[in-house]
């Protein structure tokens, strides 16, 4: 810069200039990207929204959302994870999509990971196992929440159902009698509800479940539950209209339960409109067919004197049991039943039995009385039948297996009387059954 | 996932999103794993299986890419064992006949209020690969279309199958000549209904309508992150592949070692590309007589500068990103790129007109006034130009110490002026490793984005580096065929004149090019 040549001045002038241009330019540039950044609000409207939503509390899905950005923030926390799993389940139980209890599994499985005495993740472990008829797991499970924290009353929720299916009927109702003591709420009520239901006592079992509506629950769903657990009791005592109005109560607050949906249908079919009932059982099942939904469709196909379309359905319980089968999944009463009517009379009795190993429960004793008979050993399917009542039960379909046993054991007299009774109870129990056991009462 | 299945996405097609650069290096990448026995473990996503959402689901993706003159749809349903079961004894024709009138009548397409009809654009395909105990499930792809010409809003809801359960996803996909904004995140875990994510955190998607914002652009998508938290881009075409092989990085295909390679060739090859001051470096070790040495040094320094640039351009996006995304970013960068190279030439031209009306004939090195001009290719480096412009000073500055004289004269290289070069070049962050970087941040693979981001960088400088030293080598040679003939004089003296106009011609180019994207 010593040697300034001739127009240098100038030059260094220009130079000037353009720096001062640059400056210039920087400064805008700086205005621009403050303007930019300035309204942050407006660019992401949606998050606003969410923000709002999430605050509002909303649907189980909503919360299965929150919980899970919560786990996300702070993964090694079980009480987290303990929240989000019920609320799984909770979805499960709303939706019937079972894939969410993979996702419940891992949740529970880390809450116990990181703390092996949260009582609330072994008493959601021992739901989980519940639902996947793992009964004796639940049974642990149950026990070990109480151990860990014997105040809290949901494990006893695990106790009463597991030892209930377990056949361990006094455990049960002791369990039973402790948890509605400690705190009277829908999910004890419901339970009430059945067990008095198991030993006959229809009217008790009616009113258990006004008291669930009035404790009232957390999710739609909950409501729904016992709305269609009272129509199910409405419709075995052959009230179709008041059964049906439950139904829809049902279906008011859950759009899409389908357990509601099912009542409906056999609603539909115990007044006789088969083709009404086929329809939303074809509904049902294109959603979620589970084996006892499709055997019922099967079943309505084959009073419609639709065998065609009977033995296609059937054949889709079949491909089920395989696909059940190699998922490791516990084979049910249902199918048990279902293979000792319809289908291979010695599966059926290797099902029933394997049912009663896993749950000696007055179902597995029904079930099993009923596939010795089908297998031509009547007499042992009487003493099994005896057993399925023993508790007191009026459920129609127990009592026609067991009066169709003491039939083909030749014990008439029994077989009237049982047959009687099961056609008092409902008379439209079902509609392939009831039929048959009109004709073999007149028999008789 | 095998190879073969993976030959078999590939040929499905409709993947058109992909350049067939990068589906070439993915088969290259899918073959030398192959023949190294690797497995792809490495950066596999942790245990995925079959249907876990139960043997009676009908699952459903909708890929929508909107083009300046159409929109698709690529429909893929993978239909599990048991409604598989349930269409058996009819053939595979009417079943695939049935899954597209069930498309056709549960996909509405609205564009800007009204409604679209789509169209099969194709027969589709159908496949009924194994399920579990021994029994089927169906695959069926369709691509349906709808010209559309220049659309903005675009909305699509799947209703297919009613209320059946199911996964059910949408995601936007690149288009040709538009940028897309996104309601619904752009990735999708189930690697187009394979394999379903089986970790704590998945839920079940169920995505039943997208609502897209289209503008002119070059095929990015801007969507909110899968975990809901922010938004994310994924670049569209421009990447030139190097964000696409961070994609195919995350998802686990191919290994550590074949990835850091591509990296590194990305990084060469883009050197190549317009707009990394190759002109510049080349200039100045011609001008300030260079040798060897002081080229592998401007390309380590070039390798520094762009990872630093990188970084600081991604820390000051994540830092802005509650506010703004880098897409909304680029459009004004590239307005002030625009600008600022018509600033450049503007100024470059005045001192020009200057020095020849003082009768000056002052051979202004190329760098200066090229670099600039290097950046005319669209690429829109807009960053860069800031960042850039306080090192040109520097750059400028330190040239006039040589520069003033009316020939080059001898000068020895000092490391500051070296440092300013290499940093002039370096300091310009591909938009594409800038992805890169986000990309790995968004998916938590902020580790490998830096490597892959280090390695691309030292890609880069080896391109400059070996172009350094070729010049070097060629400086003699150079220096000697450059004779003194009045014609060639008189060129040489009217070249920088040119030149500057021309900068001044591209810069209200880039600026024209520029506004229509911030309107």
């Amino acid at each position: 810069m010593k040697l300034i040549p001739v127009g240098r001045p100038m030059k260094s002038v220009a130079r000037m200039r353009a720096l001062l241009i640059a400056c210039g330019t920087a400064f805008t540039i700086t205005l621009i990207v403050l303007a930019l950044t300035v309204p942050p609000a407006p660019r992401t409207p949606d998050a606003g929204a969410t923000a709002l939503s999430r605050a509002a509390g909303g649907s189980t899905a909503q919360r299965v959302q929150r919980l899970q950005a919560a786990v996300r923030a702070r993964p090694a926390d079980a009480d987290r994870l303990v929240a989000f799993g019920s609320a799984l389940l909770q979805q499960v139980r709303e939706t019937g999509d079972v894939s969410y209890y993979a996702q419940a599994e891992h949740a529970i499985a880390g809450a116990i990971a990181h703390d092996p005495s949260n009582a609330g993740a072994f008493t959601l472990r021992g739901m989980l196992r519940l639902a996947r008829h793992d009964f004796r797991g639940a049974l642990r499970d149950g026990r070990r929440a109480r151990r860990l924290a014997p105040e809290v009353v949901n494990s006893l929720g695990v106790l009463v159902d597991a030892n209930g299916e377990l056949g361990r009927y006094g455990a049960a109702r002791d369990a039973l009698q402790r948890m509605i003591d400690a705190k009277p709420s829908l999910g004890s009520y419901a339970r009430v509800s059945y067990f008095r239901e198991l030993h006959g006592d229809l009217a008790g079992a009616r009113e258990a479940l006004a008291l669930a509506l009035g404790a009232g629950g957390e999710a739609a769903e909950n409501i729904a539950y016992i709305q269609t657990l009272q129509g199910n009791l409405e419709l075995s005592r052959g009230r179709r209209g008041a059964a049906r109005q439950a139904y829809r109560a049902a279906l008011m607050r859950s759009p899409r339960y389908v357990p509601a949906r099912v009542g409906l249908a056999r609603a539909e079919a115990a007044a006789g409109h088969l083709g009404q009932s086929i329809e939303r059982l074809r509904s049902v099942v294109a959603r979620l067919p589970l084996p006892e939904y499709v055997v019922l469709l099967g079943e309505t196909e084959l009073t419609a004197g639709r065998g065609a379309a009977a033995r296609r359905t059937f054949d889709l319980v079949r491909v089920q049991q395989r696909l059940l089968a190699g998922a490791g999944v516990n084979t049910d009463v249902e199918l048990a039943i279902f293979q000792a009517d319809h289908g291979d009379r010695k599966r059926a009795l290797t099902l029933a039995r394997s049912a009663w190993r896993r749950a000696p429960s007055v179902r597995s004793a029904d079930a099993l009385g009923w596939a010795l008979t089908r297998a031509g050993r009547a007499r042992q399917g009487v003493a099994w039948g005896r057993r399925a009542l023993h508790l007191g039960s009026r459920d129609a379909s127990f009592l026609y297996h067991a009066g169709m046993s003491a039939r083909a054991a030749g014990e008439r007299r029994l077989a009237a009387r049982l047959l009687r009774r099961a056609l008092n109870a409902d008379p439209h129990f079902s509609t392939l059954r009831a039929p048959k056991a009109r004709r073999a009462l007149n028999a008789l | 996932m095998s190879d073969r299945s993976r030959q078999i996405l590939a040929r499905v097609g409709g993947d058109r999103d992909r350049r067939s650069a990068i589906a070439r290096l993915r088969r290259v990448t899918a073959a030398l794993a192959g023949v190294l026995g690797l497995a792809p473990a490495l950066l596999a996503p942790a245990g995925a299986q079959a249907h876990p959402l139960g043997n009676f689901t009908v699952n459903r993706l909708s890929i929508v890419s909107v083009s300046t003159d159409r929109v698709e749809v690529r429909w893929i349903l993978d239909q599990a064992e048991i409604p598989t079961f349930q269409e058996r004894g009819r053939t595979p024709a009417a079943v695939l006949a049935g899954k597209r009138a069930e498309a056709l009548r549960g996909l509405r397409l609205r564009v800007d209020g009204s409604e679209v009809v789509l169209r099969p654009s194709s027969p589709g395909q159908i496949s009924f690969p194994k399920g579990q105990g021994g029994l089927r499930t169906t695959r069926v792809e369709l691509m349906l279309a709808a010209p559309v010409r220049d659309a903005r809003r675009v909305t699509l809801r799947d209703s297919t199958f009613g209320d059946r359960l199911g996964w059910r996803s949408i995601i936007a996909a690149a288009g040709d000549g538009t940028t897309t904004r996104s309601s619904l995140p752009a990735t999708e875990p189930t690697r187009r209904l394979r394999n379903y994510p089986n970790q704590l955190l998945e839920s079940p998607a169920d995505q039943r309508s997208i609502t897209l914002t289209v503008r002119p652009g070059d095929g990015g998508v801007i969507a909110p992150r899968a975990d809901g938290a922010g938004m994310v881009s994924t670049g569209g075409r421009p990447n030139d592949g190097f964000a696409g092989l961070f994609d195919d990085a995350v998802t686990g295909e191919g290994t550590l070692i074949v990835l850091l390679l591509a990296a590194f060739g990305w990084g060469a090859l883009h050197a190549l590309s317009p707009g990394h001051g190759k002109a510049m470096v080349a200039a100045y070790l011609i001008g300030a007589r260079g040798t060897a040495r002081h080229a592998v040094m401007l390309g380590a320094t070039v390798t520094v500068t762009h990872t630093i640039g990188v970084f600081a351009l991604g820390i000051v996006t994540l830092a802005l990103s509650q506010y703004l995304l880098p897409e909304d970013l680029y459009p004004w960068l590239n307005l002030v790129a625009g600008l600022l190279v018509v600033l450049v030439g503007a100024l470059v031209l005045r001192a020009r007109v200057r020095t020849e009306a003082t009768g000056h004939h002052h051979a202004h090195p190329e760098g200066r006034t090229h670099d600039p001009a290097d950046h005319a290719d669209g690429h829109g480096h807009g960053p860069a130009h800031i960042h850039g412009d306080g090192e040109e000073h520097g750059h400028t500055h330190s040239h006039d110490h040589g520069g003033g004289h009316h020939h080059h004269a001898p000068e020895s290289l000092r490391p500051r002026a070296l440092l300013a070069a290499g940093a002039a070049a370096g300091l310009i962050p591909c938009p594409s490793a800038l992805v890169v970087l986000l990309g790995a941040v968004s998916q938590h693979e902020i580790a490998l984005g830096l490597l892959l981001i280090v390695v691309f960088s030292l890609g880069l400088a080896a391109t400059l580096t070996a172009l350094g030293i070729a010049v070097v080598c060629a400086r003699g040679l150079g220096g000697r065929l450059r004779p003194a003939g009045p014609v060639t004089q008189a060129a040489l003296t009217a070249a920088p004149a040119a030149s500057a106009v021309l900068i001044v011609a591209l810069g209200c180019l880039l600026t024209a090019r520029a506004v229509p994207a911030i309107i």
